[in-house]
């Protein structure tokens, strides 16, 4: 019996061994890649093309790329390249390398639409007039200089090809191009009779009626010792080197959009969402940008230092430098380079080129409930009840694939869910709200009217044949819209409107899922290269964008269906540069276990610091089941996740939180709770990424960008630029070791205790909470009130908690507004400051805002503020109010230990100003 | 401000002496009950939170500000977390409510009183709710009396009949001893008789071969070593077919399983069937069970790893949807083999029911399971059910395999039901008998006798098997828990059925159940339910029955086939309330098969509802009177008295 049962358990394992891996295999590694493999061969120095014809035109300083040696046998296909480098407001300069039209090549290369947004355009600088000159240590070669902003230039390097960008002072360089001569540009050209230039991989055959027409460059970052960036991957927030001295064997950061079943937590491999955007930063307390605007697949090498040791060329030495190495299979050079000098500067000029974040609706910022699936409205019922019954708070119930009828996006399963609208009815009075699942592959089913329509239409991604792309996906058959058309996008959007999508309500907003795209059956679980899009364009050259595109539509159509007023809640999981305007994601289908919990914090920093703000991880870990532990755990680190949803395979236990018992339900609901409490200061910081792009939830070195400590610091992060808080990555810890950055102390959360900034704090831990902390010298807005959701603390008073400074100090602001319609742009808000100084806490307006609210301070408290004062002053209307010892939170025992000043009783809307007597 | 003169009101008039006496409740405070009208009614200036951690004055009582911990300062309004408030709920249910739902919008208490900011206006529905949940308490009263009354009846009738089992197993193991004695003796008996036999033989055979002398030397000594073996041989004869009935039933089990080096292993096991039956018995049951467990454990992850290493495997060979269905199947777990390429989801789930599979690797499973609803199969499960047992209880089941059956079974009956002690002085008097008119030592062998003396040894251990099967049987049965007052004992053996067009899903499936058969047979030891579908097949049958499903996704038509034993009813959980069976096989890519059935008040034993809310976690609800319990029943009736009281008087004021 034993031993048959040790035997069982051992096939258990050795299945789930197979079953719990990645499937590497099935993936195309650099060395299978040939453009990527060929790339990483080149040497230093085999780019010889040089800039020739360089002048001004049109605003801009173009020239030719030529080779040096125009009679080389190697060469002789090579016809001139068009350079031209434009700048912009606020230290962007723009680099675009293309194929000469004039030339008349073969194809028009692939330029990626609709993601420059048109603003941008209106920061132009025209430039009148470029200087030339001859740089030290370049041996006689000429430097063409033009003005990019306040302090820094656009430099072209004549011979051989080399643009920068350098401060002005001292001539140093920030970001640069080509300076090691790896550049390489596979021209597009007439196949020879002997070519083949299929590929094939796994069974695949890529057709590749174009040839090779790859891009590869080095891009130098100075005065760095870090870079970040370039989601999405499960690895550490500042990028290991993947060649070079030290780096035993690495595959290069991928960035290829796919779905990968049960990704690797640590692996710079490809997974769901693609930005080709980098942010450097350094000692100096600098930091510098590079985007790439390219959607074919990319893979980038970081470069370890030494890794050009032998033969290289020399390059300034006086500045810290990282080198990284872009490789493309396709488009054009079309290139950023953002001169920061801070990195909230390099953010904002990154969202200026690409968009800023949407506005979430507060009801999307609380907690959201998930599971593939919840079966039936009772199922939907019964999960909402007991919410209310365990007095725990949330936002959105969501609905999977299985909702549907058979898969047919828009429709419902007739018995289980067969009253849609009254479900989401009863949900909408007790104020939440439901997502439904809408997935871009359409079933190929003659009676159903969306396959029927698009079909007739001739709105599917096409084959390399001709014929409608016909891939494996969840209902079986299906086949793709081709959402590069912005007709087709506009078709799309239609489908959103509550006429259209029978049994929607003004309660129902969208999660779009495997818009890699996934397909089953196809090459690396996604669309074959060769596919074809709108105008001939292969799916290679813009894969990464296309679940983008879909993003887009769907959003739009939630736009449309609210007449414009409503703001869009659309999850997605693929994403690309610019997906911040559309809504949400998250990083897709993680594992149930400590590693994947720890990686989520990188991975939502980078998606942070690369424009993609609202994003989170699946609480609990989508497949598998976590320990009671972990999964505490991890809502007490998912509260702070700037988009905080609970999701679980199907095939896993239920985990709502209430089915662990009586000590893990309420751990779990004072996390939740936490963040509800937290929802004034998160609905600020949103508001603030909202205006400029500086991301919810931030590296420490965002706000403390001279501490070195801090920049390779990823278990810790920022949320807004008062919180600092650390996840919990262990089993039964008992310690944990949290760096507090900076000069000023720290509050604990729970506490209130104070600590030392500057130094690693080894603090006890308990199972209680994760270690938290507001910073010295800023307020933070709560509401304390508990609800059943956020629709319910409308009216609810505010609480305000002021950390004072060493010099008894501290600022912060609350934004306020309707929550969910555009009224906010026309002024329709709350925006005030309050700052504490001199013992007098003052609101005063930002802006110019007109929004009403009925909503009072009820307490004030006051973390290191000697005790002593018993009475406040309240202007105007000089009214007294008592000062006492309070807690510091509610809901649970927690000891008198803050000086509160009690019920000021003042409007958050109204100026004000509170005098401790 | 408005909230702050509401508050106020509310403040100066519960503090009035006049209003404070607990009668003229109209005016009690905001969100306070009854109970603690009087802690609030203090002389003094402050109170005292009820923890002890602070004092508040009475101008901060319910003055929207949270001054306690736990929240006694506020039970009027939502400013302390884990305050508490009450709503009178006059003509209904009183009810405390989350300080969270105070004024926050949404009507919770049916008298409304629970939103007082004025945002929005609840209309008082507590006369028509509380009409509604007096009506339904009364009938749950009604249910509850008279299934107490039943349970009563039960309890009874399970006392007399354990009362009356104990005695019949004492009396029996008095029987068993003599009846070993005795079929001991008539096999030494017959065993002399045989050694008789055997000389007169060969002697015989001696004469007929003294011509032979040449070679006899030689022959001589490997004769005599023959003899031995011969002698073995005629044994082992005798003793298979004197254990006939245990032998067919091993023969099914085993046909069952389709492996016939099982069989081997049984007939060798029964060679060493001299002395009793019972170790045998066991060796081959617990084999069989090996075997059979093996068969439906161990495919399910070996199906598993093959499709894994397809999918791992270079993708060349195979059909492009084939690769589609093999990738989904990570995420959904769900096998890919069996798929029609057909489109239309119903037609080729329908064709795709179980049934190849069942031919394929589960044939055990299928001719239990196939389409039998009826009554034959309760035979069928018996045998699996007889696995189990020897696999949880192998100390003391030892030869229950022989036949299992309901207590009035009908081929017990002879040497149970209808036993009485003459039967034994007959067997004893016969086989005096027997031996006086059997002279041993007499030669030649009077060959007649030796038949007699030959059957009645068979007879008596047949006996000796029937009753030692009919004691372990009945020590199986009492060892049971059949609750604290033996309620659960009606249960036993029997077997109730039901049927549902209730449409019940799976978390996977868009399948509807077409119907739902529901068969159980408590602590007897299955509780079984067949799921029909049209995609769909499942058989979830408890204590060694299987569970079985297709599952065909949506329009994937991935089907999955998965035979889970579900191996122990462990225990009552919840003070009798809930059956908790698991360790059932594991799901792939999911947890072991487990099932909890609720046991709910009712008249009729029957399943009343099944779902499966997590992965191979399955929970039913049994209807029974088993535990309509007469406290349960006070508490109702105080609970109808206490609504009865509220009810006159609210509905005047309406």
């Amino acid at each position: 019996m034993k031993m048959k049962q040790v035997a069982f358990l051992f096939l258990i394992f050795l299945a789930s061994q197979t079953v719990h891996s990645w499937k590497k295999d099935e993936f195309r590694a650099c060395d299978q890649t040939p453009f990527c493999k060929r790339a990483r061969f080149r040497k230093p120095g085999a780019c010889t093309l040089i800039a020739h014809d360089v002048s001004i035109s049109d605003g801009d300083l173009t020239a030719k790329l030529i080779p040096k040696a125009p009679h080389d046998q190697d060469q002789d296909q090579i016809k001139p390249l068009t350079l031209s480098v434009s700048v912009y407001q606020n230290g962007i300069m723009r680099l675009k390398i293309d194929e000469d039209p004039s030339l008349d090549p073969p194809k028009k290369r692939f330029q990626v639409a609709d993601v420059v947004i048109s603003e941008f355009e209106t920061k132009k600088l025209w430039l009148q007039s470029a200087s030339t000159e001859k740089i030290n240590g370049d041996d006689g070669g000429l430097s063409s200089v033009v003005y990019l902003s306040d302090g820094y230039e656009a430099v072209l390097r004549h011979d051989p090809f080399e643009v920068y960008v350098r401060e002005k002072a001292g001539n140093r360089r920030v970001v640069s191009l080509n300076s090691h001569g790896l550049f390489d540009f596979e021209q597009l050209r007439v196949k020879k009779e002997d070519e083949d230039w299929e590929e094939r991989f796994r069974g695949h055959t890529d057709t590749r009626p174009y040839g090779p027409q790859s891009i590869s460059f080095d891009v130098s970052f100075y005065g760095s010792d870090f870079v970040y960036g370039i989601p999405e991957h499960a690895t550490s927030f500042a990028l290991k080197p993947t060649r070079g001295p030290g780096v035993e064997e690495s595959e290069p950061y991928r960035l290829f959009n796919l779905d990968v079943f049960e990704y690797l937590h640590e692996s710079p491999f490809g997974i769901y969402g693609s930005i080709p955007f980098m942010v450097s930063h350094g000692k100096s307390g600098q930091s510098s940008g590079f985007f790439w605007l390219n959607a074919a697949e990319m893979q980038i090498d970081v470069l370890a230092k030494g890794w050009d040791a032998e033969g290289g060329i020399l390059m300034p030495t006086e500045q810290s430098r990282i080198d990284t190495f872009w490789m493309s299979e396709a488009g054009i050079v079309d290139t950023f380079f953002f001169v920061g000098p801070g990195p909230k500067d390099v953010v904002k000029q990154y969202v200026s080129v690409t968009g800023l974040p949407a506005m979430p609706q507060l009801f999307s910022t609380g907690y959201h409930q998930c599971r593939w699936n919840y079966r039936d409205e009772e199922d939907v019922e019964n999960v909402d009840s007991k919410f209310d019954e365990h007095d725990i708070p949330y936002d959105v119930l969501w609905l999977d694939i299985e909702h549907t009828d058979g898969k047919r996006y828009f429709t419902w399963d007739k018995m289980l869910f067969p009253h849609p609208e009254e479900m989401q009815r009863k949900l909408a009075a007790k104020g939440r709200h439901m997502v439904t699942i809408v997935d871009p592959h359409i079933k190929r089913d003659e009676s159903f009217h969306l396959h029927k329509d698009a079909s007739q239409r001739g709105y599917y991604v096409k084959d390399a044949t001709g014929k409608d792309y016909d891939g494996w996906c969840w209902p079986g058959s299906s086949s793709y819209p081709d959402m590069l058309n912005p007709e087709i996008r506009s078709w799309w959007a239609e489908k959103f409107s509550y006429d259209n999508y029978v049994g929607s309500t003004p309660s129902l907003y969208i999660w779009n899922d495997m818009n890699e795209p996934s397909v089953f059956n196809g090459p690396e679980v996604t669309m074959p290269r060769d596919a074809l899009h709108l105008g001939g364009v292969e799916h290679r050259e813009l894969h990464n964008a296309y679940g983008y595109y879909f993003h887009m539509a769907t959003a739009e159509g939630l736009l449309k269906r609210g007449d414009g007023k409503d703001r869009p809640f659309v999850l997605s999981r693929a994403f690309f540069a610019g997906s911040q305007r559309y809504g949400a994601v998250w990083t897709g289908d993680n594992s149930a276990d400590w590693d994947h919990l720890r990686v989520s914090v990188p991975m939502v920093l980078t998606l942070g610091l690369t424009g993609m703000t609202f994003s989170g991880a699946d609480v609990g870990g989508f497949f598998g089941n976590p320990e009671p532990e972990l999964l505490v755990r991890w809502y007490q680190l998912g509260a702070y996740y700037p988009f905080f949803r609970g999701h679980a395979h199907h095939d896993t236990k239920r985990r709502e939180p209430w089915l662990f018992g009586e000590r893990n339900t309420a751990l779990m609901r004072d996390a939740i709770r936490i963040r509800y409490t937290l929802l004034p200061y998160f609905y600020t910081l949103f508001r603030e990424a909202n205006v400029s792009g500086v991301p919810v939830v931030r590296p420490l070195w965002m706000e403390f960008p001279s501490d070195e400590v801090a920049f390779i610091n990823d278990e810790a992060f920022m949320v807004g630029n008062s919180l600092l808080v650390q996840g919990i990555y262990t089993a039964r810890a008992k310690h944990a070791s949290v760096y507090l950055p900076g000069k000023e102390s720290w509050y604990d959360l729970r506490t209130g205790t104070a600590y030392k900034g500057g130094k690693v704090h080894k603090l006890e831990v308990s199972e209680e909470s994760i270690p938290a902390f507001q910073r010295a010298g800023t307020i933070v807005p709560r509401k304390d009130r508990f609800r059943r959701s956020s629709t319910q603390m409308l009216h609810d008073p505010y609480t305000l908690v002021i950390a004072l400074n060493s010099s008894q100090a501290a600022e912060g602001e609350l934004y306020v507004d309707d929550g969910k319609s555009y009224d906010f742009k026309h002024g329709a808000y709350i925006h005030r400051r309050f700052v504490f100084s001199n013992g007098h806490l003052t609101s005063s307006p930002v802006g110019n805002s007109r929004f009403s609210s009925d909503c009072i301070i009820e307490r004030v408290i006051l973390l290191g503020y000697t005790p002593g004062a018993k009475t406040a002053l309240v202007e105007p209307g000089n009214q007294k109010t008592e000062i006492e010892l309070g807690p510091l939170r509610f809901g649970g025992q927690h000891a008198a230990v803050a000086v509160t000043i009690r019920k000021p009783g003042v409007r958050v809307a109204e100026d004000w100003k509170i005098k401790i007597l | 401000m408005r909230v702050y003169s509401i508050f106020i009101l509310f403040f100066i008039a519960s503090f009035l002496p006049s209003s404070s006496s607990s009668s003229s409740s109209k005016h009690h405070f905001l969100g306070i009950s009854p109970q603690d009208e009087n802690y609030y009614k203090s002389s003094s200036d402050t109170i005292s939170c009820k923890d002890g951690s602070k004092k508040f004055s009475k101008s901060q009582f319910n003055d929207d500000f949270c001054d306690c911990l736990d929240g006694t300062d506020e039970p009027g309004t939502s400013a302390c977390p884990t305050a508490k408030f009450y709503c009178k709920n006059a003509g209904h249910i009183p009810q405390f409510l989350f300080s969270s739902r105070v004024n926050d919008g949404i009507c919770d208490c049916c008298d409304g009183s629970d939103e007082y900011d004025g945002q929005v206006k609840c209309p008082n529905t507590c006369w028509e709710a509380g009409k509604v949940a007096r009506d339904r308490l009364i009938k749950k009263i009604a249910t509850y009396k008279e299934g107490a009354a039943l349970r009563k009846l039960e309890v009874e009738k399970a006392k007399v009949a354990i009362a009356k089992e104990e005695a019949e197993l004492t009396l029996l193991k008095n029987e068993e001893k003599v009846l070993k004695v005795r079929v001991r003796e008539l096999k030494e008996h017959k065993e002399l008789i045989e050694k008789e036999e055997e000389k007169v033989r060969l002697q015989k055979e001696m004469e007929e071969k003294g011509k032979r002398e040449a070679e006899e030397d030689l022959k001589e000594k490997r004769k005599a070593d023959k003899e031995g073996e011969v002698e073995h041989e005629k044994v082992e004869e005798e003793a298979s077919t004197e254990n006939q009935p245990t032998e067919s039933t091993h023969d099914d089990i085993i046909g069952n399983v389709e492996d016939s080096s099982s069989k081997e292993v049984s007939l060798h096991a029964s060679e060493n069937t001299h002395e009793s039956a019972s170790p045998t018995t066991e060796d081959v049951s617990s084999v069989a069970t090996e075997i059979a467990d093996d068969a439906g454990s161990k495919m399910s992850p070996d199906v598993d790893k093959k499709e894994n290493e397809v999918s791992s495997d270079v993708s060349e060979g195979m059909s492009r949807e084939e690769l589609g269905r093999i990738v989904a199947s990570r995420w959904t777990g769900e096998s890919t083999k069996n798929q029609g390429g057909n489109k239309d989801h119903a037609d080729d789930s329908h064709e795709e029911t179980p049934k190849n599979t069942h031919d394929e690797q589960y044939d055990h499973h299928a001719t239990d399971t196939g389409v039998d609803t009826g009554k034959d199969d309760n035979e069928k499960y018996d045998y699996e059910i007889d696995d189990e047992q020897d696999e949880s209880y192998e100390e003391e089941s030892h030869d229950d395999m022989s036949s299992y059956n309901y207590d009035d079974e009908p081929d017990l009956s002879d040497t149970t039901s209808s036993y009485n002690s003459s039967w034994l002085e007959k067997i004893q008097q016969k086989a005096r008998n027997i031996l006086k008119a059997f002279n041993l030592f007499q030669t030649p062998v009077n060959l007649t006798e030796a038949a007699t003396v030959r059957k009645e040894y068979v007879d008596s251990s047949t006996k000796l098997s029937k009753i030692q099967s009919r004691i372990s049987k009945l020590k199986e049965k009492l060892k049971h828990d059949f609750g604290p007052e033996k309620e659960f004992y009606v249960f036993h053996g029997h077997c109730f059925e039901t049927n549902q067009n209730k449409l019940r899903t799976s978390h996977c499936n868009s399948f509807v159940l077409l119907s739902l058969a529901l068969k159980y047979r408590l602590r007897n030891i299955s509780i079984c339910f067949a799921f029909n579908n049209l995609d769909f097949w499942l058989q979830v049958c408890l204590q060694s029955v299987s569970v079985q499903t297709s599952f065909s996704r949506g329009g994937l038509h991935i089907n999955q086939f998965g035979v889970g034993v579900l191996q122990n009813w462990d225990k009552f959980e919840e003070s009798y309330r809930m059956m908790v069976f698991s360790n059932g096989e594991n799901c792939w890519n999911g947890p072991d098969r487990s099932m909890k059935v609720k046991l709910r008040c009712g008249l009729k034993n029957e399943i009343t509802d099944v779902d499966e809310p997590s992965r191979c976690e399955y929970v039913a609800v049994l209807s029974t009177p088993a535990v309509c319990l007469e406290d349960k029943l006070k508490e109702l009736q105080h609970k109808l008295d206490l609504m009865n009281k509220e009810q006159p008087r609210e509905h005047d004021e309406l």
